[in-house]
């Protein structure tokens, strides 16, 4: 909807500067409200901030409801899953967060969605540069037809970000995984890499920017298992600079590498959420342990 | 039904009657055309190249050193390696294509445009490009808007000086000349073949160069740039040694040498390495070559054909052995060039608008399907939208370069928004989405990613274009283009005729025997001949962008 006007907000948006920073009555209130207090393997017990809050979020694609009032709390530095059958609309949620719906003409979208205690869906608010500080990761691997290091320079480059390039890119591109591999080949166009390579790209050219938060979706759906088990490894380990959101169609990866699990099932409603060892362990709802054994979807 | 123990004795026949008929029927709709076309084709060529004139012996003789050799040697090598058969053919076209278009940048250069004009403006526009090229990738710092502002201001200070074109309507006398202006005024000017080379060699060597660089290093293509400057510039010294004035020669290095050689070394000794290839394409050129020199040694006549240098090089005459198509083909030319100028920018603009910007709504809906039939207007109706608001109502003189290039312009708009809009439709929408997904704004998106995939297909598209503004006819009468000018246009506010104007002058206004047997027929060839030369860049700009994309 506010697509039209995108182009002059983008500049008052970003003179705005630290436009994430989040309202201090917010925060405070965020604090108090966040129940979520995992326990991490890695980390260890502690008390995480919640990155993105949804409160009774509704989509609509025309006449068909796409997810129905949905609240959840997504804590930081944390890998939280969303799981579901097709169509459930655990990707039409993701792309809430980052407001890639209002790319879509006939999405509606209504309910609260903070990021950092900024409400996303605020008339103030920039889509574009909302996007800026949201890195996405889409299904299938989609790097431009531009060399490697054009690719994990673009989100610097359209956001006019000074700063020495070829230091940024080695170090998106090492915590991507793919510097070995590539740091001889940086003028060779990213088309030319394969599937998983390609994959590992977009996620370089996601984070080079340094993102609040990280979605992804399905990013290991279109890759082979070594592939797949590639990103795996990478998305734990981005986990401890960002906050990962993912949504994936396979029940072992979602128990594998998320710290939290949202299970969606069929008409866009949020089930369950909680830990993801709680999720598959133990669930509360009967449906839920249903679909997670495998006995429908 | 079936069980395990029947065996099957037959499984009977299908009928493919109908299906055969109708193949035949549908392979039969495919030729018809192209048959009726051919056979006047043939018709016209005969009429024009006159082959039944020449000596028995010349087409002997042509046939042991041009004919015999290439289906032998071809014939091989495309057993052998069919690759290099391909690549070879390609040099051979490559190379008659690039001897067409020096003939058409030697009569701009020789006859249009002044050599210290081409030279100063030259310089006025690649001192600012480097510029701006260097701010680009040097520096990260400076902001995309201070970016484009300190470009405009080097580009507009490098053609126009200060205050320039913006301060003259209120008087404010220049103060700071213009780059352009002053190197036309130094006191000093360089010899034609210099300033000529100078552009021409600059130009093949920027454009070798990173061709050369992309296919192998940095280095390697700076080395081949140097090379390729270097030798425009030595042609121009050598050229008078075997019979060539040094402007023509510079002129025949960077558009003919220059690129084939270049594609040539490709083919043949990079990681292709197809040497057979570039023996074949050897065997046809050097047993053209050796068939000329032969059949004037042994006093062998060639065809009188009516397509030859008198006919390209002179202008309509009152007789029509001494006709020729030489203003005709330059004004062609020259008006291609308007139409191409006017009519991209905003048929690509309006492309991008109606598939990126514009929202679904009944406005845009009904442009959508006026834009449609708009390609479907009569030519004959635009050229008098040309003459209506350009002659009449903005008062432009009738028949010049800008209202014929205008009016064809508007013509071909339609077809290049559709064509335009057909390549950017087929950008991946997964990379749009990537790069709204980074956080781009649209016109971020466009210029970075829509544009640059699309480009290929829009100049497809255009190329195809500018062909059917080429051969229009009509447009031009309405706008009262003369039928007959005597030389070639130098400003856009010259008088012009075209190509298809002089044919069609010939066969009407000048209808004796000799001019509508002979010279229609040979403007024909040359005017299908041009259009030939232009749509093979669209083919080879489409067969690189499928194996791309």
């Amino acid at each position: 909807m506010s697509q039209q006007n995108t182009d002059e907000q983008t500049t008052s948006e970003q003179d705005a500067g630290d436009g994430g920073s989040p309202d201090p009555t917010d925060d405070e209130m965020l604090i108090q409200t966040d129940v979520s207090e995992s326990v991490d393997e890695t980390s260890g017990t502690r008390r995480r901030e919640t990155v993105v809050r949804a409160e009774h979020v509704d989509v609509w694609y025309d006449d068909n409801q796409a997810l129905s009032d949905i609240t959840m709390e997504i804590p930081e530095q944390s890998v939280t899953a969303m799981v579901g059958p097709s169509g459930c609309g655990k990707s039409t949620f993701l792309r809430c967060i980052n407001r890639m719906n209002d790319l879509i003409d006939s999405a509606r979208v209504e309910g609260d969605l903070y990021l950092r205690g900024k409400n996303v869906y605020d008339d103030d608010v920039d889509p574009v540069a909302l996007r800026r500080r949201v890195g996405m990761v889409f299904q299938k691997p989609n790097p431009f037809p531009k060399s490697i290091y054009d690719n994990v320079t673009y989100g610097l480059e359209i956001q006019d970000k000074g700063g020495d390039y070829d230091e940024i890119v080695e170090r998106s591109l090492k915590r991507a995984a793919l510097w070995d591999e590539v740091n001889d080949q940086l003028d060779e166009s990213g088309l030319e890499l394969s599937g998983g390579q390609q994959q590992r790209l977009c996620i370089a050219r996601a984070i080079a920017p340094d993102p609040e938060v990280l979605l992804m979706d399905e990013p290991a759906s279109a890759l082979d298992p070594v592939a797949t088990s590639q990103i795996e490894d990478l998305i734990e380990e981005l986990a401890r600079d960002y906050t990962v959101v993912i949504v994936t169609h396979n029940m072992q990866q979602a128990a594998r590498i998320s710290d939290q699990t949202a299970v969606f099932l069929t008409g866009g409603e949020l089930v369950e959420f909680d830990d993801t060892q709680k999720i598959f362990e133990n669930p509360e709802s009967q449906r839920v342990e249903d679909y997670i054994t495998g006995k429908f979807g | 039904m079936a069980t395990g123990s029947s065996q099957i004795e037959d499984f009977g026949q299908v009928s493919r009657t109908v299906g055969t008929i109708f193949r035949y029927l549908i392979l039969a709709a495919t030729l018809f055309g192209i048959v009726v076309l051919a056979a006047l084709l043939v018709y016209v060529a005969n009429d024009a190249l006159q082959p039944a004139t020449a000596d028995p012996g010349w087409y002997l003789t042509f046939f042991l050193t041009l004919v015999a050799p290439t289906a032998l040697v071809g014939w091989a090598v495309h057993r052998r390696e069919p690759a290099a058969f391909t690549f070879g053919s390609f040099l051979v076209g490559l190379l008659v294509v690039s001897l067409m278009f020096s003939g058409g940048v030697g009569l701009l250069v020789v006859d249009v445009v002044p050599p210290l004009v081409g030279f100063s403006f030259a310089i006025a526009i690649a001192v600012p490009t480097a510029i701006s090229v260097f701010l680009t990738r040097y520096s990260h710092r400076i902001g995309f808007t201070s970016r484009l502002s300190a470009t405009a201001f080097v580009f507009y200070l490098s053609l126009f000086g200060l205050p320039g074109p913006i301060g003259s309507p209120i008087g404010v006398p220049q103060v700071v000349p213009s780059l352009a202006r002053a190197i036309q005024s130094i006191p000093v000017i360089p010899v034609d073949w210099m300033m000529v080379g100078t552009v021409l060699g600059g130009i093949g060597g920027a454009v070798v160069g990173s061709y050369v660089a992309g296919v192998r290093d940095a280095r390697t293509g700076l080395v081949a740039g140097g090379l390729a400057f270097a030798a425009t510039l030595v042609s121009a010294v050598v050229g008078p040694f075997v019979g060539l004035n040094p402007v023509p020669s510079t002129v025949l290095t960077a558009v003919t040498v220059l690129p084939t050689a270049t594609y040539a070394w490709r083919g043949a000794f990079t990681e292709e390495r197809r040497p057979a290839g570039l023996g074949f394409a050897a065997v046809v050129v050097g047993g053209a070559l050796v068939g000329a020199a032969a059949t004037s040694t042994l006093g062998f006549a060639g065809p009188q054909s009516w397509v030859d240098w008198q006919f390209l090089t002179s202008a309509h005459s009152g007789s029509a052995e001494n006709a020729g198509l030489y203003p005709a083909i330059g004004g062609s030319i020259l008006l291609m060039a308007t139409v191409a100028a006017l009519s991209f920018p905003i048929g690509v603009g309006a492309a991008v608008y109606l598939e990126e910007y514009a929202p679904d709504n009944r406005l845009t809906r009904f442009v959508d399907v006026n834009i449609s039939n708009l390609a479907g207007v009569p030519s004959v109706v635009y050229g008098l939208l040309g003459l209506g608001v350009f002659v009449t109502y903005l008062g432009q003189a009738a028949g010049t370069v800008i209202v014929g290039g205008a009016t064809l312009a508007l013509l071909i708009l339609p077809i290049v928004i559709i064509s335009s809009r057909e390549a950017i439709r087929s950008v991946p929408s997964n990379m749009r989405q990537a790069s709204y997904g980074m956080g781009a704004t649209r016109w971020q998106t466009v210029k970075n990613v829509i544009l640059p995939e699309a480009f290929p297909g829009i100049l497809t598209g255009t190329i195809l274009a500018l062909g059917r503004a080429i051969g229009e006819t009509a447009p031009l009468i309405m706008i009262a283009a003369p039928n007959v000018v005597f030389s070639l246009p130098t400003a856009l506010e010259s008088k012009v005729s075209a190509m298809p104007l002089q044919v069609y002058a010939w066969s009407s206004l000048f209808a004796s025997e000799d001019f509508y047997t002979k010279a229609v027929p040979a403007g024909v060839v040359v005017l299908l001949a041009v259009l030939l030369a232009m749509n093979s860049i669209a083919i080879v700009l489409r067969n690189r962008f499928e194996r791309t994309g």
